[in-house]
């Protein structure tokens, strides 16, 4: 009753992953979790139809295959629609994935313990309510393969530490939190000195005790690197994903040879720099791409799939996914390079206004191009001078008003891991900018 | 065509098979050097379809399954996961040596013991499992119809889906124990578009059973997403403002459902330590956490420990009455487990969270009440909240303002920030609409005083 010829695409990613994490918190362990898992995700085009399957565990690969194709092929007959077709996909010959300098497996449990351990018991002598310090390893095998003859793997290994703190009065409590991500092994500790992070984890959060809520309103701000970093990956980033740009979901969709920021600005997406969000091969096995998404305040290009950079013009390189579900477009390493001002010029111009560090996160409307993120702490600036701290400041605005409010770049660019959502998905990411200033912001306060 | 789908996987499938592996595994571990070892199991089969603008782009089936172990060794406890049913073994070994690395916690009573469940109804539903592809297609085609049939508007994405789960749970106590159920949700996203403005919406319903309509919720963000054009700027103030479910909700889970958490309160990372007997909120307000509600999303027989679910009076007349336990934070605090100590997959580490939050608060016309303020239907940044003080600085979506007692014009860009502790003591009313958004269950609700922050 098929015809076994209307599927024209199918692929199978494959994922064995190993895992651990250790809590430490006021001077117990709190938890300790090894995970073992492994499952493949499948899909199947026809027509204009995808088809889906997920497996987990040993299980058959060719029965999901074959799921996949019966979803494909119903799905089409059920609501056919225009034919789908694939941008090819530049298959990457040599892979060379960076490989841990210290294999986590090579360190016992005790000694990961311990040197947690040295970390809490560092900052429990500045005297804290609350100190947790949490480590997770995960080593994952990654291995891709579809119906063109694609056939590619690789290792990588992924560590991580965080070190939080909560301070207490009479009044209130505050806390304060450092985390390191990367693409290593246990040298982790090496890269990123855990006793300094847990130092500055301690110190803002008692800090934070006797900062004061600034006013809400609209006031000249700068943005640190990691804040700067989480405003380029959710104001710009997001809204140059090509599934959103079709879906009529994203700000920018006709903004291509466009300004649309001053011409000091340039944002790209490079997936090829070893940093969180490094990948040797995207979900559909294609080579990745250094994507830049702004180039000297001109929208320049978009992140595709396949699929997206078929129908929009553009070179796949940017399909991720959690694990082994289904593959969205998704950003990578994403940053603004590098301008002219340092940093105390900044502060001069700007004269008086806030000063954001650190971020707790943001979250963005793509369609209407409508930002939110929360900084960490920050402090006012009067006169040109850093002077008292602040907390609990918000920062929102528009995208397109936004970027065009910035006044100042600075040549400090620093590039931070963190962990982005999407469609219900969590991917390693990393994010980074260098200082910015902006000429006005809306900052939530009392 | 329709001869593809015919064969519905049976979620009950190598079940036998499963639950010889888990008995085979606690012998094994009854011989081992751990004190106790729990074996979890879940396993769910999901249909799902999705859309893209105005087209349905894939179907997806995911059979996912996997087993989380936990070990005690001197009252610790160490837990491991795998998906890989030759692996088990290896796993419990593994949990064990976690375990044997840990601190002792001498306050540690035991995993629970075998009891008997209450049987929940409505949270099973054989039609659900059921379902053909073709009605979750022509679901999705609802959505999709319902976005359209309002003028003007388009659909961005969303999508319809059925699900059926089962979790057994074995222990060297006795337990041996399984549930089954459903789930079914559909969610849409939609855009108006005028000559100088666009504007976005989302509606969605989850449920045990086929008792939401993709229909109305496509129509539902559809109207919302027309109806938030050309937004007006608003002045900033101290002003009443009106939380829908949708709101609210997002806003609890990220700040007072942390602070409830015993395990945030023994670590010193909750700001309602010592409060308990304390008014803390609105004398009219009573917060519940109750497992035991037929046919919720959040409802269950037993937790993911085996401790039998219950009701739990979390805030009774404004005064807080007790914190959430389960197992751990229940012997820590020389207390009994509330029955909420869950797992956010079968691989996890087994904490305190939230069956379903129900919020009562006498209820009146809000809308009506308000003689200036604003409308809030959903947040950007919820999670963003500061769950160790319960501040918030968040922008509000699809907002409007109320004057006179009538929903005006929609705002377009603010900020409202504030505290969730005070807004507990600063609620003045709870509407009639009242909703369940995933597990919390709440009215809209009418807070004074809030700072909002308009845009330049």
């Amino acid at each position: 009753m098929i015809n076994p010829n209307d599927i024209k695409f199918y692929d199978v990613q494959t994922i064995e992953s190993h895992s651990t994490g250790i809590v430490l918190t006021n001077g117990k362990i709190d938890s300790i979790n090894e995970n073992e898992t492994k499952g493949s995700g499948i899909r199947a085009l026809c027509g204009g139809s995808w088809g889906y399957t997920s497996l987990s565990g040993n299980k058959d690969i060719k029965s999901g295959i074959d799921d996949a194709k019966m979803l494909a092929k119903s799905m089409n007959s059920h609501s056919p629609k225009d034919e789908v077709d694939l941008s090819p996909s530049k298959i990457p010959k040599k892979i060379s994935s960076p490989k841990p300098k210290i294999s986590p497996s090579d360190i016992t449990m005790e000694e990961k313990i311990e040197l947690l351990r040295e970390i809490e018991h560092y900052i429990k002598s500045e005297g804290l309510k609350s100190t947790t310090v949490s480590y997770s390893d995960s080593t994952s095998k990654v291995i891709y393969m579809n119906s063109e003859g694609a056939e590619v793997e690789y290792d990588i290994v992924r560590s991580g530490f965080s070190v939080s703190a909560v301070a207490g009065n009479e009044n209130t409590i505050q806390s304060g939190r450092e985390s390191k991500f990367d693409i290593c092994g246990y040298e982790i500790f090496k890269k990123y000195d855990p006793f300094v992070a847990a130092k500055k984890a301690a110190d803002t959060a008692k800090l934070l005790l006797d900062a004061k809520t600034p006013k809400g309103g609209n006031p000249k701000v700068i943005l640190d690197q990691e804040l700067a970093g989480v405003f380029t990956h959710e104001a710009v980033g997001h809204a140059s994903e090509a599934d959103l740009v079709l879906m009529n979901d994203s700000i920018l969709k006709d903004k291509i040879g466009k300004t649309v920021a001053p011409d000091e600005i340039t944002i790209v997406d490079n997936p090829m720099i070893y940093e969180f969000g490094y990948f040797p091969f995207d979900a559909e096995g294609s080579e990745p791409e250094k994507t830049i998404l702004i180039k000297n305040g001109i929208m320049n290009e978009f992140m595709h799939s396949r699929e997206t950079a078929n129908r929009l013009g553009g070179t796949p390189g940017n399909a991720r996914s959690q694990g082994y579900a289904q593959p969205h477009v998704r950003m990578s390493n994403t940053y603004i390079e590098n301008g002219n001002s340092n940093f105390d010029e900044m502060l001069s111009e700007i004269k008086d206004g806030i000063y954001l560090i650190g971020s707790r996160g943001g979250q963005v409307n793509t369609g209407e191009g409508i930002f939110q993120f929360n900084a960490e702490m920050g402090y006012l600036i009067e006169n040109g001078e850093i002077t008292s701290p602040v907390r609990d400041v918000s920062l929102s605005g528009r995208t397109l008003d936004i970027l065009k409010e910035i006044i100042l770049v600075g040549n400090d660019l620093k590039i931070n891991a963190g962990f982005c959502g999407k469609a219900g998905q969590t991917v390693p990411v990393s994010d980074g900018a260098p200082h910015i200033a902006l000429s006005k912001a809306t900052v939530g306060g009392i | 065509m329709g001869k593809i789908n015919e064969n519905i996987k049976d979620i009950t499938e190598e079940i036998d098979e499963i639950i010889s592996i888990m008995d085979n595994a606690i012998s094994f571990a009854k011989k081992s050097s751990a004190d106790e070892i729990e074996i979890f199991y879940a396993k769910s089969i999901s249909t799902s379809v999705s859309f893209r603008n105005d087209k349905i782009e894939s179907a997806k089936e995911s059979v996912g399954s996997g087993f989380g172990i936990r070990a005690v060794v001197d009252g610790a406890s160490g837990y491991s996961g795998t998906n890989i049913s030759e692996r088990l073994i290896d796993s419990v070994k593994a949990a064990i040596k976690a375990a044997e690395s840990m601190d002792g916690d001498p306050m540690w009573k035991g995993l629970p013991e075998k009891s008997e469940y209450l049987e929940i109804p409505g949270l099973y539903d054989e039609n659900v499992c059921n379902m053909k592809l073709e009605e979750c297609v022509e679901n999705t085609m609802n959505i999709i119809k319902g976005i359209s049939s309002v003028d003007g508007v388009k659909p961005i994405s969303g999508g319809f889906s059925r699900a059926v789960g089962i979790n057994i749970i074995q222990n060297t106590n006795g337990v041996s124990a399984q549930k089954k159920a459903t789930i079914v949700s559909a969610s849409a996203d939609a855009s108006a578009e005028s000559a100088s403005d666009t504007s976005t919406a989302f509606d969605y319903g989850i449920s045990r059973t086929f008792d939401i309509s993709p229909l109305k919720i496509g129509e539902n963000a559809a109207e919302m997403a027309k109806k938030s054009l050309n937004g007006d700027r608003i002045d900033s103030g101290k002003m009443p403002v009106i939380f829908h479910p949708f709101a609210f909700s997002s806003l609890i889970e990220n700040t007072f459902a942390e602070a409830i958490d015993a395990d945030n309160v023994q670590k010193g990372r909750s700001p309602l330590i010592g409060k308990i007997g304390e008014q803390i909120a609105n004398p009219k307000l009573s917060l519940i956490d109750d497992a035991t509600i037929p046919g919720k999303t959040g409802s269950c027989s037993f937790d993911d420990e085996g401790t039998p679910s219950q009701r739990t009076e979390i805030l009774k007349d404004g005064i807080l009455k007790t914190y959430l336990y389960d197992s751990t934070t229940a012997a820590r605090g020389n207390t009994k487990s509330s029955g909420n100590g869950f797992k956010s997959s079968y691989g996890s580490v087994t904490s305190v969270d939230l069956s379903n939050l129900v919020i009562i608060y006498p209820k009146s016309d809000i809308i009506r009440e308000t003689k200036s303020g604003i409308y809030v239907n959903s947040l950007i940044g919820a999670h963003t909240a500061n769950a160790i003080t319960g501040d918030f600085s968040v922008e509000v979506r699809n907002a409007f303002k109320i004057q006179n007692g009538e929903i005006t014009k929609p705002v377009k860009s603010a900020m409202i920030s504030g505290n969730i502790f005070d807004l507990l003591k600063n609620i003045s009313g709870a509407g009639y609409d009242v909703k369940d958004v995933g597990g919390i269950i709440t009215p809209s609700i009418k807070i004074e005083d809030i700072s909002v922050i308009g845009s330049e």
